[in-house]
């Protein structure tokens, strides 16, 4: 009942899938995006990470892909909320491209 | 032991700063290695937008960071203890970047460069205008702007004559406020020719906007921008010396110490200097790569919280627009 009342308020939705090499990247990116709360009571969003992460493979190599969903209660209001989301995740990317402790480790060396 | 580092980081308004600080617990010996900072500058006689703000700092963010690793020369980022951040006040959008609070910030930097150990604090900027002194670890306001900071009222006057903003507009409005202390060969010395503004003292506290108001409508009917600046410029800040001197007396302190953007005015300083001069005391300023919002400041308060004990779970580094000064316990300092 509870989830009928969700879809009927919030009828558009988009799902999101970002694609991460390991599972420490993938985590890193949930923790970092889901930090900054949703500002707008139109629009409700919920991160999973597939296939879920286990307490065993934190260190693992394995792929994860971040699923994020997206539901509002108008398309100009997923827009919003969407558009505003890829600038975030961007950013994160960017920064686990060059500011990784491992990438500035690399850059040491060689240079 | 080691010291200790801390990577700063500030981007709550136009500018963003990063920074790496190291701080010896034991000898409190403080060191700035790095010191990288990017402003967006918006075009004349506009402000900046909070989303266009945003944008300039997830576009510059990754640029400067690795900048600011590499001047600190350290030789791996695990060598920082802590990654420090401004938790507020600030703008909501540009602020999603230990979160520390913009005031204590530029007045534990203030204390670190200048060595004044107990000052009165005038926190001047285009967000804030207070006089605060230090009682039982926390900072304490005794006064205020009752509307705009000061530095808002001089960034909007600039607006209305179209002022460049580069690289700020506090330094070009100065620049343009000094012409009326010479005559027009620009180098005989004169007394500005000082027009009828508004002074709004109220007890401890002062007011800007009515300034502000009375300085519009002087500029649409007189052409002489530089008379309008100096007159402006030599009100506001009588009326902050005014304010600092109640504070200074009431707690019988004879430092004064000016931090924020508009800290680096020289004529703020200058005047601030006779007052201080006159009860036998003296005025500590830095200049504008410690005055103006930066990562250092936010770094060398989260140092200085960390070593206590501070510590920011992930899951609660979140902003804040609200932030009183007077929130923060000042766990570091023990007078």
């Amino acid at each position: 009942m509870a989830a009928a009342t969700e879809t009927d308020q919030f009828p558009c939705v988009l799902t999101v899938q970002v694609p991460f090499p390991t599972t420490r990247l993938a985590s890193v990116a949930l923790q970092s995006l889901q930090v900054d709360k949703e500002l707008s009571p139109l629009v409700r969003r919920t991160f999973t990470i597939s296939p879920p992460v286990s307490d065993a493979d934190t260190t693992s190599d394995q792929e994860k892909t971040l699923h994020v969903e997206y539901r509002a209660t108008t398309n100009r209001m997923l827009r919003v909320a969407v558009n505003s989301f890829m600038e975030s995740l961007n950013l994160v990317i960017e920064v686990m491209e060059h500011l990784d402790a491992d990438v500035l480790a690399a850059e040491a060396h060689s240079s | 032991m080691a010291p200790l580092y801390a990577l700063g980081c500030e981007g709550s308004a136009n500018k963003l700063g990063i920074g790496v600080i190291s701080h010896d617990p034991e000898t409190n010996k403080t060191k700035i290695l790095s010191n990288i900072r990017h402003t967006f500058v918006s075009p004349p006689g506009t402000g900046f937008l909070p989303k266009d703000t945003a944008a300039h700092h997830r576009a510059h963010f990754v640029s400067v960071a690795r900048e600011a690793l590499r001047a600190a020369k350290l030789s791996s980022p695990k060598d920082l203890s802590c990654i420090c951040y401004t938790r507020g006040p600030g703008m909501g959008a540009p602020s999603r970047a230990s979160p520390s609070r913009r005031a204590p910030c530029h007045i534990e930097m203030g204390r670190v460069i200048t060595g004044a150990d107990n000052p009165v604090v005038l926190y001047v900027s285009g967000g804030n205008t207070q006089v605060i002194a230090y009682a039982e670890q926390r900072y304490r306001i005794f006064g205020e702007t009752l509307d705009i900071a000061v530095g808002n009222c001089i960034d909007r006057f600039a607006r209305t004559l179209a002022i460049p903003n580069d690289p700020f507009p506090g330094y070009n409005v100065e620049q343009l406020a000094k012409k009326a202390f010479f005559k027009a060969d620009g180098t005989t010395k004169r007394e500005p020719i000082l027009l009828d503004l508004p002074y709004a003292v109220k007890g401890m506290d002062c007011s800007f906007s009515g300034i502000l108001g009375a300085a519009d409508l002087l500029a649409a009917q007189m052409r002489k921008q530089d008379a309008i600046l100096a007159g402006g410029g030599e009100t506001v800040f009588a009326m902050l010396v005014e304010i600092t001197e109640r504070a200074m007396a009431h707690v019988g302190s004879k430092q004064v110490l000016v931090v924020g953007g508009v800290g680096c005015n020289e004529r703020l300083q200058e005047m601030m200097g006779l007052m201080a001069r006159d009860r036998g005391g003296s005025v500590y300023a830095t200049d504008e790569r410690f005055c103006i919002d930066n990562g250092i400041m936010i770094g060398l308060a989260g140092l200085l919280a960390w070593e206590t004990g501070f510590r920011t779970p992930f899951e609660d580094s979140t902003c804040t627009q609200r932030f009183r000064t007077d929130e923060v316990h000042i766990k570091w300092r023990t007078d």
